[in-house]
């Protein structure tokens, strides 16, 4: 491929962000921009920019690679992504928006009035964003290899610095207008792919490398699904999404909890739309080109397809447009997070000044790329699937429980979210070591989520009843204000 | 730049009181009691339509599964049990999420005919 390709598209989307990051130094975000913002921001544009932070590396590259490696086991990951989002309609969208918090450490400080239950919500909530960060830099470290030929970690600390530079100067989420941009770009910059590929190999030329019956064997076809990693993957897609740190502020931009609904409806019309296409880059990659089936390599499928079906000028303009959507995907969601996470650690750590939320900022960037640069990907889409099986190990119970049960307690919120950090925890870090030596475990270490969500509500549920302080005094009034419609 | 809610957002809760039960005053006795009916009402039709989710996904994908011939059955050169799976849910998912919509919209405007009745 044409490195000077990749260059362009590359630097173009760095400088557009820079442009939009230092234009958010004027027009910054406080607390009551969102204020103000909540009686103008249409569903339509909230949604759009919800689903434009929430489309990272996993979804954009991971899906297709995934699918060309796996087969239809793949598919379950975009039905998840889309569901967590119908999880979050059922349960936390109206409640959630009505309790006036704009971070899930807030959430918990006014639900259980305990510092202590703030403190572990805050420690998690950074945990799981640093995780999900490293994915998106591991995506830029592949794109930045496959399409310039520089090494990898120039991708991943060429995101790092922009990131940090542009949230630490402005906060590139200052305006709900850019992050809805960034949706619509990332949708055309598959969909136009898509059409001019699909009409390619309509066309006949080229061949298909595989007939058919060998691109998709029932031997990976729906009929052979292993039910517990499934289930187990789609507990931890559902219901991770609810407790992920960007999402939740989004959607305080909504005046009410019926708006939060309609938003929500829309951003699940827009995830669908979204991930038909990936779905069919994968499904072509597995009749074109299947020699990138390979671990690591196959998440590059939506890079090369492109230029392996219409080599020339045309293959060159569609690659441009899959490598600048793909860098809006790792820069809009990493700094989403960063903005997210350094708002978090200023506030508990650092006294809340604008000083202490660009060092908390330079922090949050600087632990995820050390990370990404010491690991290899194994996968995007399998990555962020870890994250969320580790947020609703976590998060999700305290949530849920929270909104709807009056009976939780601080002792029993913080004892749900440990037990539910340190099992699922030990299962992400240490299964690969024991999955080896004991091969019957491995799928309950690789995919815990089946059974650390349920031990984790068991234990909420079990040290709340067993709490001798009881619920603390203003829950009535709190479930109240979550849950009557607002007027 | 704030990018969290004041410390103090617990204490913006009181702004609708809810009377618990056993004060000496019965119309907060009342409130409190729709209060916990619309709670009940929204988390019961929060967990039937997760639940008719999940079996309805259920049911799709043993069908897909069991039905025969759908792996050997192409639609542009992809087998339909793969197309399904593929592009099946969605139209799903649209559908529950419009449907919970108007319930959790019709139960709140139950309560709050209710509410404003006293």
């Amino acid at each position: 491929m044409n490195p000077a390709i990749g260059y362009t598209a590359i630097v173009g989307v760095a400088l557009v962000s820079a442009l939009i990051g230092f234009y958010g130094l004027r027009v910054s975000r406080t607390t009551s921009d969102f204020y103000v913002a909540s009686r103008t921001v249409r569903p339509w544009w909230n949604a759009s920019a919800i689903g434009g932070e929430y489309l990272s590396a996993a979804s954009f590259l991971g899906v297709a690679g995934l699918i060309l490696l796996t087969g239809s086991a793949a598919l379950w990951f975009p039905i998840g992504y889309t569901g967590g989002y119908l999880m979050l309609l059922l349960f936390v969208a109206a409640p959630l928006r009505r309790s006036g918090a704009y971070t899930i450490p807030d959430f918990t400080e006014a639900r259980l009035e305990s510092q202590w239950a703030r403190r572990v919500t805050s420690l998690l909530v950074i945990v799981i964003g640093w995780f999900y960060i490293v994915p998106q830099l591991q995506g830029a470290a592949l794109t930045v290899r496959i399409t310039t030929g520089l090494p990898s970690w120039a991708g991943a600390l060429a995101v790092a610095v922009i990131v940090a530079v542009v949230v630490a100067a402005g906060g590139m989420r200052s305006i709900t207008f850019v992050q809805a941009f960034q949706f619509w770009l990332k949708l055309t910059a598959l969909a136009v792919p898509v059409v001019a590929l699909l009409l390619v190999v309509g066309g006949g030329e080229p061949p298909a490398q595989l007939p058919p019956a060998e691109a998709f064997p029932a031997s990976a076809g729906p009929g052979e699904l292993d039910v517990y990693r499934t289930v187990s993957l789609m507990v931890a897609l559902l219901l991770g999404t609810l407790g992920l740190p960007h999402v939740l502020v989004r959607f305080y931009t909504n005046p009410d909890g019926v708006a939060a609904r309609r938003t929500t409806v829309i951003v699940l019309v827009l995830l669908s739309v979204f991930y038909l296409f990936p779905t069919i880059l994968g499904l072509l990659g597995r009749a074109f080109a299947p020699d990138l089936a390979a671990s690591g390599e196959a998440d590059a499928l939506i890079l090369l397809l492109p230029d392996r079906l219409v080599p020339g000028p045309l293959g060159d303009v569609l690659t441009a447009l899959v490598i600048a959507g793909a860098f809006a995907a790792f820069l809009s969601t990493s700094s989403g997070l960063v903005v997210s996470l350094a708002g978090v650690i200023s506030q508990d750590l650092l006294g809340g000044s604008v000083r202490g939320f660009r060092i908390a900022a330079i922090v949050s960037t600087i632990v995820p790329l050390l990370v990404a640069l010491a690991t290899e990907s194994s996968g995007l889409a399998g990555s962020v699937g870890l994250v969320f099986a580790f947020t609703a190990s976590t998060l999700c119970p305290m949530l849920i429980l929270g909104i709807w049960w009056r009976g939780l307690t601080s002792r029993g919120a913080i004892a749900g979210m440990l037990t539910g950090g340190v099992l699922s925890g030990a299962a992400i870090l240490g299964g690969p070591l024991v999955a080896a030596s004991v091969p019957a475990i491995a799928p309950f270490l690789e995919q815990p989520a089946a059974w650390t969500v349920p031990l984790a509500v068991i234990v909420t549920v079990a040290v709340s009843r067993l709490d001798r302080r009881g619920t603390p005094a203003g829950t009535d009034a709190f479930l109240t204000r979550l849950h009557v419609p607002e007027r | 730049m704030r990018v969290t809610a004041p410390r103090s957002a617990g204490g913006a809760a009181s702004a609708r009181p809810l009377r618990s039960s056993g004060t000496d005053d019965p119309a907060g006795d009342i409130a409190a009691v729709y209060v916990r009916s619309l709670i009940g009402s929204q988390l019961r039709l929060a967990v039937t339509v997760a639940v008719g989710f999940a079996v309805a996904t259920v049911l799709f994908v043993l069908v897909i599964a069991l039905v025969p011939g759908l792996d050997d059955t192409y639609l542009a050169g992809v087998p339909v049990s793969w197309v399904l799976l593929g592009a099946g849910i969605y139209p799903l998912v649209i559908t529950v999420a419009v449907l919970y919509q108007r319930a959790a919209a019709r139960n709140e405007a139950r309560y709050r005919s209710l509410a404003e009745h006293e």
